[in-house]
């Protein structure tokens, strides 16, 4: 693990987290456009566009790992916290809604969301514990 | 676990945001610190001794000194 301090290590997953998010609105825009061209998208073409957008959130949650790699002590232990948290919360919500689908009490879930409610859920806790912690700070 | 951080710190005039630039960390690491929120890894609590000149045991208290020094 490289020694960088908690400033650079910021500093670079800035830096980086920007041209991902570029690249990854370049390809929801650009493949969505690309297949509509097409009254039915050939399936190989419809799988490499899906990939091509999903490999920036790839992407990202490297960027988030060399993060917690790279950062102090203090913050990774509150970024791993809050990322098992929100994993467990993702899976849980997973499992209940999937009884709930299983007896017809729900519609079935777009898998696409799961994504979104890992990264909220690991977010607002992120925050929570952030603003628990960083309370009482001294300028 | 007990510290003396922040008096140290005060003696010095230094800042948390001072403190955290020396040590390479985020204010809120000092913050915890500070609070006993959070202890630190053997090389972090190294560091800090080298900075304060001190040995981590003038520092840091794990409340179980005063054992050693009746066993003695």
């Amino acid at each position: 693990m490289a020694e960088v301090t908690f400033r650079e290590a910021n500093k670079r997953y800035r830096r980086a987290f920007v041209p991902v998010m570029v690249v990854y609105t370049i390809a929801v825009f650009g493949g969505s456009y690309l297949l509509k061209q097409f009254e039915t998208p050939p399936t190989w073409l419809a799988a490499i566009v899906a990939l091509i957008m999903a490999a920036p959130v790839g992407g990202v949650l490297w960027l988030m790992w060399r993060l917690s790699r790279e950062t102090d002590e203090y913050t990774r232990q509150q970024q791993m916290a809050a990322m098992a948290a929100g994993g467990m919360i993702t899976a849980f919500f997973s499992v209940v809604w999937g009884f709930l689908e299983l007896y017809n009490v729900v519609p079935s879930l777009w898998t696409f969301l799961v994504g979104p409610i890992f990264f909220l859920s690991y977010g607002l806790i992120y925050c929570v514990s952030r603003r628990s912690f960083g309370a009482g700070f001294e300028k | 676990m007990i510290n003396t951080l922040r008096e140290l710190r005060a003696e010095r005039g230094w800042s948390q945001g001072d403190l955290a630039d020396a040590l390479g960390v985020s204010r809120q690491s000092i913050n915890a610190l500070e609070t006993g929120k959070f202890d630190p890894s053997l090389p972090l609590a190294f560091r800090i001794a080298r900075l304060f000149g001190k040995g981590i045991e003038d520092i840091f208290d794990d409340g179980l000194g005063h054992m050693k020094k009746a066993a003695e």
